[in-house]
């Protein structure tokens, strides 16, 4: 409880100090809120610095954008949306840390005539039905990218390889969703999956998780790691058990990091889909629902394929 | 909590009548023992319904022990205790709670954040179904309390930490009338209180009196017993000495049975030539004391000065002063002539001063650590080279040591949890002899140490004089001090209120300046 | 007041040979575990295998090394994640700094890592005991202080490519093990010798089971809690090119609850939590059975939740042994 209320006093004490700090909108342009995740993670930090970016190159409206403390960190989202109504900014791009409990604040900033768009993590339906609300989901396919990337895997391993999968957060729902992306390759390609374990998106958890997989199952041919973070601690692994070369990664995310990898083959693909650019590309949809259009369902951003030296 | 026995229920709500029937305690040969200690032995006492009667004894006579059994905290290991002609043998607090048997303790036990009501009847809080509290009986049952012991002023909702300390002490008594009591203990009610406020205190124990409510009462205020009760028994060693009504006897009278003993004096311990000023200690102020307490006197090497004094006198409050132990107080402390400024134990061992506690377990052992780190813990150096120990010096230092003091231990590595009391205190003393302390402050250096090693630790500092260490003692024991001094100071609620050479020793000397504070505020 | 000190002799020796036997107890729980994943698990005791554990335990056996120094003082330091990856942030942006031959680039980032740990435990140490505050509070502020510190000088971006003869260290072994492992092993062996063997680790000892005994004793046990958790911050510096070499990255949301794992494995290894009674064998112990434990249970096939239930089964009777402990030292 103490912890709680701790955690939102800080989260609403930076959400207070994000949203007094841009100069108020007194040129009618519209105002838009950027509800983000951890900033901590490079991934959102890349997101929002793309949307800022964005915001100064289109220069027709104003962004005020508002980042929590963890992945977790649901009473501060609500907070930051909350203050966002008050503000009666025009829209709202949120980038939901629970596809569930950010959605009561986020009806009540509709009902007071805001206008929302959703990104990176889809809204649950059957909760958006329930509250009379369709928000339109604007972000890549996870699973289908987590296909993409698996599949160069299956390609190069053939029919009956054997592979395993690093996961992300158990409970995480990209994670999830590029799990079951895996996992369609996998039952498309005649794939054989060894074992699935999480590393909690984490380098070290990664590298030893595979190391003990790896003995456990000395026969992987082939690693879907669930983002790139895990992918370098699995690359490690392989390196230290010399088994360079003979047994293949894939992964998600296209981080910097990963770079050097792909050019060494050392890592055969990963996906890219655009992080830097979907919050901007939410943003320009919210200002299109600003401007008078309706927008619901899915509207998918590109993801990209991005081949590794040793790609087939 | 469960319910109060049927015999008293009569009316919870309003805090019962003043006192129940009766009341009549009588005591029939208790006695209590604990290890090495007998604490009450054979102790008969008929107190009579509706009496005041006063417990009078030195520290250590035997009085708390008696209110700890009446309270049920111990069981008597001997004889028989019956209230209202039913036998009486409480097991823990609730039984004597139950039987209307109430303790006001000499410390207090109220729960600061809380609010005066919550205290009140925290043994039993008023609820509704469901486990709600009931605020409005509360306050109700609070405030009918309250204006029992004159705290009518006082709001239930207060929270206690606002209170003073007198109204605290009131509310305490409060809580003890709470129910149906029968027999009402005060221990020291008026140890931490102004006179004013005692004064205020007295009224309510006249006014619960008057309303025919048996009390006890166990104070070292003469003019408080003499004042307030109808008769008094005097405790020593254990014994019930004395039971007069207080119109029969008088001040001098009572002192006198309180010492009483024709002790066989022993030879004394003193008594070796004395060296150079080695402590000067001029307008010391120790922590708690009143602000004009301030302390002066002088200790020569080879001397042995003794601080008497009843308990909550200051005594303990001089020793860590001199050690540092409060921080820096106020006032001069020179050794050997020199001043010198002690901030903290650090700047006093120093300065060649050693400080052995009266709580040996709590300060002054590391009791799972053996007896060779006990021993060296004040001069490591000593024993290691470069920040590195040298464990063969280290035993070596503790078994030298323990063959100079007489300690018996299994050997260097026996931890110093496992040692007996005396035991114990030899490797204090040890610690401080390594350390080459040469002034040696000693509280209490014989509590919880059986007879035999009594006299050993007594020829041991008569030693330790001889060979020019310079010896202060504090001890709640007089013939303790009688035996081991050259000259006593005595204490009175802080104040230095006199110093007697061994020359003039007597225990109605000593008791009297001891006394002397207290006397004063009885005849004002 | 009772004196209950009087044991006779033959009791105190029954009570050591049991206090031996539960010390025993760790190594032997150990044991039994590792025949017991030899048996479940062919691979378990295979070279590659056994190479793996210690690499795996490394950091953490640092971590807990300098954990164990903190706890017996009387303190804790919830902070050792977060500094990690502070230092490792630092050493890698030093030695990420333009214009520095790789030597000078890689010692600079090593000498980084070790100050910025000794700083921020040194200051753990000093504002706890300074003020009087429990070390849990001030290293939990710490913990934040140092996590937000390591995103604000990364921006909170994966710090990489780092010289090859840094990493080099990462996979290196000696006499087929792991040099890291023997780096640790070299530093747990130190610390033996700190706490067992000087003036500093007599100190240690004495503040955590008495302090105002210490006190009374004329020494300044504020100096020694300084020490003791500045060495926990140097030991953080330390495991952080740890980290840095053996996985070649440093971002700065490394080491989320590394903390607990070090004081899961001091706590197993017997060190008593409210400080003065343990020692760094047991903590090796520890490290190696919290180690043993997840390697063995994925080698057995054991899937994540219920490996995770296992872990804090085996941390809670470890803490409820140390209860039994403190309660027969409290019978004595």
């Amino acid at each position: 409880m103490f912890r709680r209320s701790f955690v939102s006093a800080l989260v609403g004490a930076g959400t207070l100090a994000a949203i007094r700090t841009p100069a108020l909108a007194a040129d009618h342009k519209p105002v838009v809120g950027l509800v983000m995740k951890s900033l901590a993670n490079e991934f959102f930090k890349d997101m929002q610095e793309g949307a800022v970016q964005h915001a100064k190159e289109r220069g027709d409206f104003t962004l005020i954008p508002v980042g929590i403390q963890s992945e977790t960190d649901i009473d501060g989202q609500i907070a930051a949306v909350e203050n966002l109504v008050t503000r009666h900014v025009d829209a709202i791009v949120i980038a939901p840390a629970d596809s569930r409990a950010l959605l009561p604040p986020i009806a009540r900033a509709i009902k007071s005539g805001i206008k929302v768009i959703n990104i990176d993590v889809a809204f649950d339906p059957a909760s958006m039905k329930k509250r009379g609300v369709d928000i339109a989901f604007v972000g890549p396919d996870n699973r289908d990218g987590a296909r993409l990337s698996a599949d160069v895997l299956a390609a190069k391993l053939g029919r009956g390889g054997k592979v395993v999968i690093l996961e992300g957060n158990p409970g995480a729902e990209n994670g999830v969703q590029r799990r079951l992306g895996f996992m369609d390759s996998i039952n498309a390609n005649g794939l054989k999956l060894l074992d699935s374990r999480t590393a909690h998106w984490e380098t070290e958890e990664a590298n030893s998780v595979f190391a003990n997989m790896l003995t456990a199952h000395p026969d992987i041919q082939g690693v879907m790691a669930a983002n790139d973070s895990m992918a370098l601690g699995v690359v490690k692994a392989i390196d230290a058990s010399g088994r360079s070369g003979k047994i293949q990664v894939v992964s998600f995310d296209n981080i910097p990091a990963i770079r050097p990898l792909l050019e060494n083959g050392k890592v055969l693909a990963t996906v890219d889909q655009f992080g830097a650019q979907l919050a901007a590309m939410g943003v320009d949809n919210a200002l299109k629902e600003v401007q008078g259009q309706t927008l619901t369902g899915w509207i998918k951003t590109p993801v990209k394929l991005i081949k590794g030296r040793d790609a087939g | 909590m469960t319910a109060i026995p049927a015999a008293a229920a009569g009316s919870g709500a309003n805090g019962g009548p003043d006192a129940g029937a009766g009341g009549a305690l009588s005591l029939r040969g208790l006695g209590k023992r604990f290890p090495g200690v007998v604490a009450l032995d054979g102790v008969s006492l008929e107190i009579t319904a509706g009496e005041m009667h006063a417990l009078a004894g030195e520290n250590g006579a035997g009085k708390s022990s008696l209110i700890r059994l009446l309270a049920g905290i111990h069981r008597p290991d001997d004889g028989e205790m019956r209230l209202d002609g039913v036998p009486y043998a409480p097991t823990a607090p609730i039984d004597a709670i139950r039987a209307g048997v109430r303790v006001v303790h000499q410390e207090l036990n109220l729960l600061p954040a809380l609010s005066v009501a919550e205290n009140l009847l925290f043994e039993r809080l008023p609820r509704r179904g469901g486990g709600f509290l009931d605020r409005r009986r509360m306050d109700e049952e609070a405030r009918a309390l309250l204006a029992r012991v004159g705290l009518d002023a006082v709001s239930p909702r207060t929270p206690v930490e606002q209170l003073g300390i007198a109204q605290r002490q009131l509310l305490e008594i409060a809580r003890a009338l709470r129910g149906e009591g029968r027999v009402l203990i005060l221990d020291e009610p008026t140890a931490t209180l102004t006179p004013r406020e005692a004064g205020r205190l007295f009224e309510q124990i006249h006014a619960l009196k008057a309303r025919g409510m048996t009390m006890i009462y166990v104070s070292h205020h003469l003019g408080e017993i003499f004042s307030l009760c109808d008769r008094v028994s005097v405790l020593r060693n254990g014994r019930l000495v004395s039971t007069e009504r207080t119109v029969d006897t008088d001040p001098p009278s009572l002192v006198r049975a309180m010492i009483g003993r024709t002790l066989a004096q022993q030879a004394p311990v003193s008594g070796a030539t004395l060296g150079a000023e080695a402590l000067r200690v001029r307008s010391l102020l120790p922590r708690n004391a009143p602000p004009d307490g301030r302390i002066d006197f002088s200790l020569r090497y080879g001397e042995i000065l003794g601080i008497a004094g009843l308990v909550g006198a200051g005594r303990t409050e001089v020793l860590r002063a001199i050690f540092g132990a409060d921080g820096e107080r106020p006032g001069t402390i020179e050794r050997d002539g020199r001043p010198v400024r002690i901030r903290a134990p650090r700047d006093a061992t120093r300065a060649g001063i050693g400080l052995l506690t009266e709580d040996r377990k709590a300060e002054g052992l590391v009791l799972p650590m053996s007896s060779a780190v006990n021993t060296t813990l004040g001069a490591l150096k000593r024993v290691a080279n470069g920040g590195f120990l040298r464990p063969r010096a280290e035993a070596d230092a503790c078994r030298r040591y323990a063959a100079e003091l007489a300690t018996r231990l299994s050997g260097p590595h026996q931890p110093a949890v496992e040692l007996s009391g005396g035991n114990q205190q030899k490797i204090v003393l040890a610690k401080w002899l390594f350390a080459e302390a040469r002034v040696l402050m000693l509280d209490e250096p014989t509590r919880g140490i059986d007879v035999g090693a009594k006299a050993e630790i007594y020829a041991l500092l008569g030693r330790l004089a001889a060979e020019g260490r310079a010896i202060l003692v504090v001890s709640s024991e007089l013939p303790e001090l009688m035996h081991l001094c050259d000259r006593v100071l005595v204490l009175s609620r802080g104040h230095l209120a006199g110093k007697v050479a061994r020359a003039d020793f007597s225990e109605e000397r000593i008791l009297a300046l001891a006394y002397s504070r207290f006397m004063r505020q009885a005849a004002s | 007041m009772p004196d209950a000190l009087t044991a006779a002799p033959p009791a105190i020796r029954w009570r050591r040979s049991r206090l031996l036997l539960r010390d025993a107890g760790i190594g032997i729980a150990l044991l039994a575990m590792v025949l017991f994943f030899a048996l479940a698990a062919p691979d378990f005791l295979s070279g590659a295998n056994v190479g793996n554990i210690l690499t795996q335990i490394t950091i953490n056996l640092i971590l807990a090394t300098g954990m164990t120094f903190a706890i017996l003082v009387g303190g804790i330091d919830l902070s050792v994640g977060a500094v990690m990856a502070l230092c490792a942030v630092v050493a890698g942006t030093v030695m990420k700094g333009d214009g520095l031959s790789e030597p000078l680039a890689v010692f600079l980032g090593i000498a980084a890592s070790l100050a910025v740990g000794a700083v921020a435990g040194a200051l753990n140490g000093f504002v706890s005991s300074f003020w009087s505050i429990p070390s849990f509070i001030v290293t939990l502020g710490m913990l934040n202080v140092a996590r937000g510190s390591a995103l604000e000088v990364t921006g909170a971006r994966t710090i990489y490519d780092f010289p090859d003869s840094f990493i080099a260290f990462g996979t290196a072994t000696l006499f087929g093990l792991p040099l890291m492992f023997l780096l640790a092993l070299l530093l747990l062996l130190v610390g033996w010798v700190v706490l067992t063997r000087t003036v500093f680790g007599r100190m240690i000892y004495a503040i955590g089971n008495n302090d105002e005994a210490v006190r009374l004793s004329g020494h300044r046990p504020f100096t020694t809690k300084v020490a003791a958790f500045t060495v926990t911050g140097l030991c953080v510096g330390i495991a952080a090119i740890v980290y840095v070499t053996r996985l070649s990255i440093a971002n700065p949301i490394l080491g989320v609850g590394f903390e607990l794992n070090a004081i899961a494995a001091v706590i197993i290894g017997g060190t008593s939590l409210s400080g003065g009674r343990g020692s760094l064998v047991g903590t090796l112990l520890g490290a190696v059975i919290i180690g043993v434990l997840s390697n063995g249970l994925i080698l057995m096939g054991v899937t994540d939740f219920i490996r995770q239930i296992i872990t804090g089964l085996v941390i809670i009777g470890a803490v409820i042994l140390d209860s039994y402990r403190a309660r027969l030292s409290r019978a004595a």
